[in-house]
C-alpha cells in the first residue's frame, strides 16, 4: 500500500446525502478505510433518485473510495454486528437526526463502553445539545439562521439564498476536521472523542465582517452585492455573447493606471472624479457603467487575459459549462471523470488540496458492494450465517 | 486555544488576509502553536480592513484581523534581507508545519517554495495556497474573493432569486476563502499525522478556485448530466424561498408534504390552501408567484422569532433570516455558548464567533487575542533564536524584523 495520511485507520459511516459523505470521501481520499451501513428500510436520499440506486449522480459523485455494507439497524441483530464492527474501527461518522443513534441504542456511551478509545463526529444542523437540537435543518435553512441570507444581496435589495449550498461542505469538512484533530490526539495520547459540528455554527464561523460590525459597533452590515470595502471598479462587467460576465477588482492606483492602458486610456478615465481610490469608490456607480461600456465589446476571456497580463485581477464569470471546459481546470484536473461500475461516466472532486500522498480511489461503492468483505473477511461470518442473515432482512 | 488536541505541533504562518491566516488560525483552536510572521511596519492585510473597533482605522483595530489570527503568536521579519532570510530558515527548521498564500513567483524568488523549504526542513508539511493553484495556465494569475468566485463558478448563478438582466454577485465578505483555509487545514493535519507515524514531509498545493467547486453540488452536474448551463435555465428552483414578514424575514423550506400542512395549520388552515393549485410541491414551486403574496399576507402579521419558533415546533422546515443582532440573542448559541469573550490589550472585551465543534471529553480553553504586530519577537527571537535585546534593536533599525 503506497503511503497515505490516514493509513490504518478505519471509519464507520452512518451518512446521508452530502455533509457526512463528504465528509467519507474526504477521509477516503486521505487513504482511511470508509464503510458506509446503509439498508433497504431506510434508503438515503440520495439511492432514491429518478436514475436508480446505484446510478444517481449525487451519491456517485460523494462517496469515492467508500465501501458499502447494509444493515437494518431495526433489528437487534444488525446492532449487534454493528457493535463488533465498532471493536475493529477508529472512527464513527454520523450526519442522521440527533435522536436516531440513541435510538438504535448507539449512544457514544455505549459506544464507548464497546470501544473505550472510539471517536465518534455527528454534524447535525444546529448541535446536538441545546433547545433546538431538534429543529429541521436544510442546507438553505442553516444558512439562514447562520447569518448569510441576510447579508447576501444586491446593494439595497432584499436578503436572498445563494443558489448553491455552502452548509453541506462547510459542515462535512468541519468533520473532517475534527476526525483528523481527534486521530492527532489518539496516536499522542490513546484517548478516544465525542465530537460535534453545527453546521448553522460552521457558517457563521466564515462570516466574522458580519459579526464583528455588530459586535464593534452595534451596527448590522448591508447587504452590499459587489461592492467590496474600497476597492473600486470591484464588479462583473457585461460582456460580448449571452449571458456572459467579467469579474475585475481594482485594488491600488498602480492596477487602475495598467486597466486604463489597456483600455486605451480613453478620456473619461482621465476625470478626476477618478483620480484616486478614494473617488472611484465614491463614483463607483458612474464608474462601473463605464468600465461596463468598454467591456462589452470584448469576450470574458479576452478581458481576463488582457487585464491579467497587465497585472489587474480579473476573471470570467464562469458557468458550470464553460468552467468545466476551461483549459487550466482540465490541467489541474481537480474534476474527476471516472467510470463508475453502474452509473456509466461519473463526474466527481478530487480533495480540496493537490499532494502526492492523496489516495487513488475507485468511485462510489455499489448498494452493499463490499458485504462480503465486512461481513466475512473483517467479521469472520461463513457463507452460511451470511445466507441466513440476508435472509432474515439483518443484513438488508 | 479552544481544544488541546494539537499540543506540540510547531506552526509557521507567512500569510496574508484570510485563506492562510485563517488555515493556520484552526490549527491553533486546536492547540497548535502558530507563529504568525508579518512584514515589519505594515503587517497583515487584513489590518487594514474593515469593521474597524469604534470606526477607527488602525493596525490593531480591525474585526477581520482580530478574528482571523486569534490564538496565535505574531513577529515580523523581512525575508528579503540576507539576515532575515537566515532567522526565517532557523523558524522553517523548528517548524512541523509552514503555511502560506503568497503569490507563487514571490516565494520561488524569496527561494521560500517547497523546493528551498524541504532542503532546509525535509520533514516539514507545506501548504501553499493560491487563487488558482502552482500550475496551470493561470498560476500567476492575480485572485481575490470576487474574481476566485467567479471562476470558481459559483458567482455566475449566485443569487436563486436571480434577475438575469442584473450583474452576478458575489457572496458577503470572504465566505470561501475561509472555507479554502478550512479544507486547507483538513489536509495539513492529515499530512500531519503521517509525519508522527513516518517521519516523512509533504506539500499540499490548495488552490481557492478548486476548493470553491466543492459547492456546485447540482450546478455542475445539472451541465455535466442534462446539458443546462445558463442562468434561466437551471431547473431546480424549488420552493425554497425567502419571505418577508412583520419585523424581518424568513426562509420557507417545505420540501415534504407534512411539513406544508403543518405551515397550514399554523397559518388557520385558509381556504385557498386546499386549491388545486397548490396540492403537491411540484405545482407549489410552478405557482410559487401565485403563492408567495398569499403567503406575505399572512406572514405581515407576524414575527421572525414568533413563525421560525412555531413552524419548527410543529415540524415545519421554516429558518429565521438571522442578522447578527438576532444571533447574539438566540436561545439556541446561548446554550451552546458559541461566543465567546475575549480580552484585548487595547480593544477591551469583545464578542467574536467561537468554534462550530465541540470536544464533549475536553474542557473548552479560553482563546487569546490576535497579536499585536511584532509583538512576540522578544519572546521568539531572544527567548528560541538566542539573539539579545541589543541584537534584537539592530535587526529593526536595518529593516530585518
Amino acid at each position: 500500500m503506497s503511503e497515505v495520511f490516514l493509513k490504518g485507520v478505519r471509519v464507520i459511516a452512518l451518512t446521508q446525502v452530502w455533509a457526512g459523505a463528504w465528509t467519507g470521501h474526504l477521509l477516503s481520499d486521505m487513504g482511511a478505510e470508509v464503510i458506509k451501513i446503509e439498508s433497504s428500510t431506510k434508503l438515503e436520499l440520495y439511492r432514491r433518485g429518478k436514475e436508480g440506486l446505484n446510478k444517481e449522480s449525487h451519491f456517485n459523485a460523494y462517496n469515492n473510495g467508500v465501501k458499502s455494507c447494509t444493515l437494518n439497524m431495526k433489528q437487534p441483530e444488525a446492532v449487534e454486528i454493528f457493535k463488533k464492527l465498532v471493536k475493529i474501527s477508529d472512527v464513527i461518522i454520523e450526519n442522521l437526526s440527533p435522536r436516531a443513534m440513541p435510538g438504535f441504542g448507539l449512544g457514544y456511551d455505549t459506544l464507548k463502553q464497546i470501544k473505550p478509545d472510539i471517536i465518534m463526529v455527528s454534524e447535525p444542523g444546529f448541535g446536538s445539545t441545546g433547545p433546538d437540537k431538534n429543529y429541521i435543518s436544510y442546507a438553505s435553512t442553516v444558512e439562514a439562521v447562520g447569518g448569510l441570507a441576510a447579508s447576501f444581496g444586491y446593494l439595497g435589495g432584499e436578503p436572498a439564498t445563494p443558489s448553491i449550498f455552502l452548509a453541506d461542505p462547510t459542515g462535512g469538512m468541519y468533520g473532517a476536521l475534527c476526525v483528523v484533530g481527534a486521530i492527532f490526539h489518539h496516536r499522542k495520547t490513546g484517548k478516544g472523542q465525542h465530537i460535534d459540528v453545527a453546521q448553522s455554527e460552521a457558517i457563521t464561523t466564515f462570516l466574522p465582517e458580519v459579526i464583528m460590525e455588530y459586535s464593534m459597533n452595534g451596527r448590522i452590515r448591508p447587504r452590499m452585492g459587489n461592492r467590496d470595502a474600497i476597492m473600486a471598479p470591484h464588479s462583473c462587467y457585461p460582456c460580448k455573447g449571452r449571458d456572459k460576465w467579467v469579474a475585475i477588482a481594482v485594488g491600488t492606483n498602480e492596477e487602475w493606471k495598467a486597466m486604463c492602458k489597456v483600455m486605451g486610456n480613453p478620456e473619461w478615465s482621465k476625470d478626476e472624479k477618478f483620480a484616486d481610490q478614494y473617488s472611484r469608490w465614491q463614483n463607483q456607480d458612474e464608474l462601473n457603467k463605464l468600465v461596463g461600456s468598454w467591456t462589452k465589446d470584448f469576450t470574458h476571456y479576452d478581458v481576463m487575459h488582457l487585464l491579467q497580463k497587465a497585472g489587474v485581477a480579473a476573471g470570467v464569470s464562469f458557468s458550470t459549462k464553460e468552467m468545466y471546459n476551461d483549459p487550466h481546470v482540465k490541467d489541474r484536473g481537480a474534476l474527476i471523470e471516472k467510470d463508475h461500475l453502474e452509473g456509466g461516466k461519473v463526474l466527481t472532486w478530487r480533495a480540496p488540496w493537490k499532494s502526492a500522498l492523496t489516495a487513488q480511489n475507485p468511485t462510489a461503492p455499489l448498494f452493499g458492494q463490499h458485504n462480503s468483505y465486512v461481513f466475512q473477511e473483517l467479521l469472520g461470518m461463513s457463507d452460511a450465517e451470511m445466507a441466513k442473515l440476508v435472509e432474515q432482512k439483518v443484513i438488508y | 486555544m479552544f481544544y488541546k488536541v494539537l499540543e506540540g505541533v510547531k506552526v509557521l504562518e507567512y500569510g496574508t488576509l484570510v485563506d492562510a491566516p485563517f488555515c493556520a488560525r484552526i490549527l491553533a483552536d486546536l492547540g497548535a502553536e502558530v507563529i504568525k510572521i508579518e512584514e515589519p511596519e505594515t503587517g497583515d492585510e487584513s489590518r487594514r480592513q474593515e469593521p474597524f473597533l469604534g470606526d477607527i482605522p488602525g493596525l490593531e483595530r480591525s474585526g477581520l484581523y482580530q478574528y482571523v489570527n486569534m490564538n496565535k503568536k505574531g513577529i515580523t521579519l523581512n525575508p528579503r534581507t540576507a539576515t532575515g532570510y537566515k532567522i526565517f530558515s532557523e523558524l522553517l527548521k523548528q517548524a512541523d508545519v509552514f503555511i502560506e498564500n503568497n503569490p507563487v513567483k514571490r516565494m520561488k524568488v524569496l527561494e521560500l517554495n517547497y523546493k528551498h523549504v524541504k532542503e532546509i526542513n525535509p520533514r516539514i508539511v507545506m501548504t501553499s495556497i493560491t487563487p488558482f493553484g502552482q500550475t496551470g495556465p493561470y498560476k500567476d494569475y492575480k485572485g481575490g474573493e470576487l474574481i476566485n468566485e467567479s471562476m470558481g463558478a459559483v458567482g455566475f448563478d449566485s443569487a436563486r432569486e436571480v434577475d438575469v438582466s442584473l450583474e452576478p454577485i458575489k457572496l458577503p465578505g470572504h465566505i470561501f476563502s475561509f472555507q479554502t483555509g478550512l479544507g486547507a487545514a483538513v489536509g495539513t493535519i492529515g499530512a500531519a499525522i503521517n509525519q508522527t507515524m513516518t517521519g516523512h514531509g509533504t506539500y499540499l498545493d490548495v488552490a481557492e478556485q478548486e476548493s470553491i467547486m466543492q459547492n456546485l453540488h447540482a450546478m455542475l452536474r445539472y451541465y455535466y448530466y442534462k446539458q443546462v448551463c445558463y442562468r434561466t435555465d437551471v431547473l431546480d428552483r424549488a420552493p425554497a424561498h425567502i419571505l418577508k414578514c412583520k419585523d424581518g424575514y424568513i426562509h420557507h423550506a417545505n420540501m415534504e408534504e407534512v411539513q406544508w400542512q403543518r405551515f397550514i395549520e399554523l397559518m388557520g388552515s385558509p381556504e385557498w390552501a386546499s386549491g388545486e393549485l397548490f396540492a403537491t410541491y411540484t405545482s407549489r414551486a410552478k405557482f410559487w408567484d401565485a403563492l408567495k403574496p398569499l403567503l406575505e399576507d399572512w406572514l405581515k402579521d407576524h414575527t421572525m422569532d414568533e413563525i421560525y419558533r412555531a413552524s419548527q415546533d410543529r415540524g415545519s422546515a421554516i429558518g429565521a433570516v438571522y442578522t447578527a443582532k438576532d444571533m447574539f440573542t438566540d436561545r439556541q448559541l446561548t446554550a451552546r455558548e458559541f461566543f465567546v469573550d475575549i480580552e484585548h490589550s487595547e480593544n477591551g472585551k469583545l464578542k467574536y464567533p467561537g468554534v462550530p465543534y465541540r470536544f464533549f471529553d475536553l474542557p473548552r480553553e479560553t482563546p487569546a487575542a490576535a497579536p499585536q504586530l511584532g509583538q512576540h519577537n522578544e519572546e521568539i527571537y531572544c527567548g528560541r533564536l538566542g539573539y539579545t535585546r541589543e541584537n534584537l534593536a539592530k535587526l529593526k533599525e536595518a529593516g530585518v524584523i
